[in-house]
């Protein structure tokens, strides 16, 4: 029995539904960093010293040294640079925003890791590696990464 | 019964029982004398070996201990409660130590869970004038009773007149409620441990007279805080609920396409490849080891041989639907007859068999009856007998 890959008739498409019920604990390093969106408009990280790494969302121990950081808070800048981005250019109920948006990730002055934000006020297709952003936080509350809403050109 | 800082030293002794730590001395054993003096003092043997406990309540000084500690019990309530600073307690000389003085450091906070006062059901009744908000209290003349069965229980009224508020240690026949409850169940509910209308419901409150009257005096006052609990006040931790539904489409193309026609004929086909000639279940288009593509299809099952079976207890949920799924269930890793070695497959078991499966038994499918070329095809595999 051979297969034929011009041949479409195997082919079919099928679609379901994934419902997931979700408890997400947010931890107490993380818990932090939503708090400070939500309360002071700040980006925080923490810092290995040993390392000279600034890691954003904090975590809790130093991927290469494996040093113990909880306590080693710093303020980060608001604004940052796009190192790399993706145009999502399909609906979907669960997706923040309507498709097509840009959905990049962000190295925020300081910091030494990039995190994925999306990024609003200008042209998907004029979006670029390198381009200069700022934070624009949320007006109300959703205890989430979401308090901070998007990114915007400088 | 004399207290330090709402706390009697016999409490202390009393709670030590609920406040093991088994598995934290394992590798103990010791004894720890304890002569408290002082009013509501008394002598007490604590002896730890190999995970278990025994508390003694003895009479006269206790002598002949790993260590024992002497202190009056002001000072011995306090350093537990953590109100008083041990360091200071022991330079000072209130707090002496005969014996092996490392075995408190060393054994104590491995042994037992930290010391909590017990809130009294009184201390929150009597507590009540303080809580009263008369700017609530507009226009409202009420007389609530409690009657308070049990430890810590008692008989209160609690006259609400004119903006001010009053109470009374006796029951007095003219309540306009009278709520009744284990002395427990009202500590409980004062502490948000227990719902009022739960409580209501389950008969744990019994309300005699005006019912509304029992709901609208909350309102009237402050929540009761245990003392010093205001101090401790928790950092905030955010957590996030939600069932995030989410459209999934699945194009098979051709060689997954082959294996769903297949399902519908009560078949299993594998693609086989023509380098290595071995047989990848379910189909796939590439052969990972040699990295040639596979154009041919054999047939293969529809029996199978158990290579590894998990039993499941853990209740998640189906992602097909989002249901929680009946525990246990079986993830069974199985080879079906005619592949090559290696290539097993993975699907359910039929909930009847989990007692039975054994690696190497023979299985067999099971087929849903109307079949649509679809993964709901097959149901489950079954102990072929």
């Amino acid at each position: 029995m051979e297969i034929s890959y011009e041949d479409k008739k195997d082919c079919k498409v099928m679609t379901g539904k994934m419902a997931l019920p979700n408890h997400y604990f947010a931890g107490r390093l993380g818990s932090k960093f939503i708090i400070a969106l939500r309360d002071e408009n700040k980006i925080l990280g923490v810092k290995c010293e040993k390392c000279d790494k600034v890691f954003v969302p904090p975590r809790e121990y130093c991927e290469r040294c494996m040093s113990k950081l909880d306590e080693c808070w710093v303020e980060l800048s608001n604004e940052g640079v796009i190192t790399n981005y993706t145009v999502v250019n399909y609906n979907d109920k669960h997706l923040p925003r309507r498709a097509p948006y840009i959905l990049a990730l962000i190295k925020v002055d300081g910091a030494d890791t990039p995190f994925p934000h999306i990024v609003e006020g200008i042209d998907v297709e004029d979006v670029e590696v390198g381009m200069k952003v700022k934070a624009v936080f949320a007006e109300e509350t959703t205890n989430t990464i979401r308090d901070l809403d998007h990114f915007e050109p400088v | 019964m004399a207290e330090y800082f709402g706390t009697a030293v016999e409490d202390i002794f009393n709670t030590m029982e609920e406040r093991f730590l088994s598995e934290g001395t394992l590798d103990v054993d010791v004894t720890i004398g304890y002569n408290i003096s002082g009013e509501g003092g008394g002598n007490w043997k604590v002896t730890i070996k190999e995970g278990t406990l025994k508390v003694e309540d003895v009479d006269g000084e206790v002598t002949d201990c790993t260590a024992i500690l002497n202190a009056n019990a002001e000072t011995f309530v306090g350093v537990t409660l953590g109100k008083l600073d041990a360091g200071e307690a022991f330079s000072s000389g209130n707090i002496k130590v005969d014996g092996d003085l490392t075995v408190l450091v060393a054994v104590l906070p491995k042994a037992f869970k930290p010391f909590k006062p017990v809130i009294k059901a009184s201390a929150i009744v009597e507590s009540v004038e303080e809580r009263f908000r008369p700017e609530k209290a507009e226009g409202v003349d009420i007389k609530i009773g409690y009657d308070l069965s049990g430890d810590g229980g008692g008989q209160w009224t609690v006259v609400v007149k004119d903006q001010t508020c009053t109470l009374k240690e006796v029951l007095d026949d003219d309540c306009t409620v009278i709520m009744r409850m284990e002395a427990q169940v009202f500590v409980d509910l004062n502490q948000g441990k227990l719902d009022g209308g739960t409580a209501f419901s389950s008969g744990q409150v019994k309300v005699d007279g005006d019912i509304g009257a029992a709901g609208q005096s909350a309102s009237l006052f402050e929540k009761y805080v245990a003392e010093g609990a205001a101090e401790e006040e928790g950092e905030e931790l955010i957590s996030l609920k939600c069932v995030p539904s989410i459209n999934q489409r699945y194009a098979t193309g051709p060689t997954m396409g082959k294996w769903f026609d297949g399902l519908k004929e009560k078949k299993f086909f594998a693609s086989k490849c023509p380098q290595c000639g071995r047989t990848l279940v379910p189909p796939r288009e590439i052969c990972a080891q040699c990295r040639v593509r596979c154009n041919e299809f054999v047939e293969i099952g529809p029996d199978a041989t158990v290579t590894l079976i998990d039993v499941v207890y853990y209740a998640s949920p189906d992602p097909l639907t989002g249901k929680i799924r009946e525990t246990p269930y079986t993830a069974l890793f199985m080879v079906l007859d005619g592949v090559s070695r290696d290539e097993s497959f993975a699907h359910d078991l039929n909930p009847k068999d989990i007692d039975r499966i054994k690696p190497g038994m023979k299985v067999r499918p099971v087929w849903a009856e109307k079949r649509t070329g679809s993964y709901k095809d097959l149901l489950y595999f079954e102990i072929a007998d």
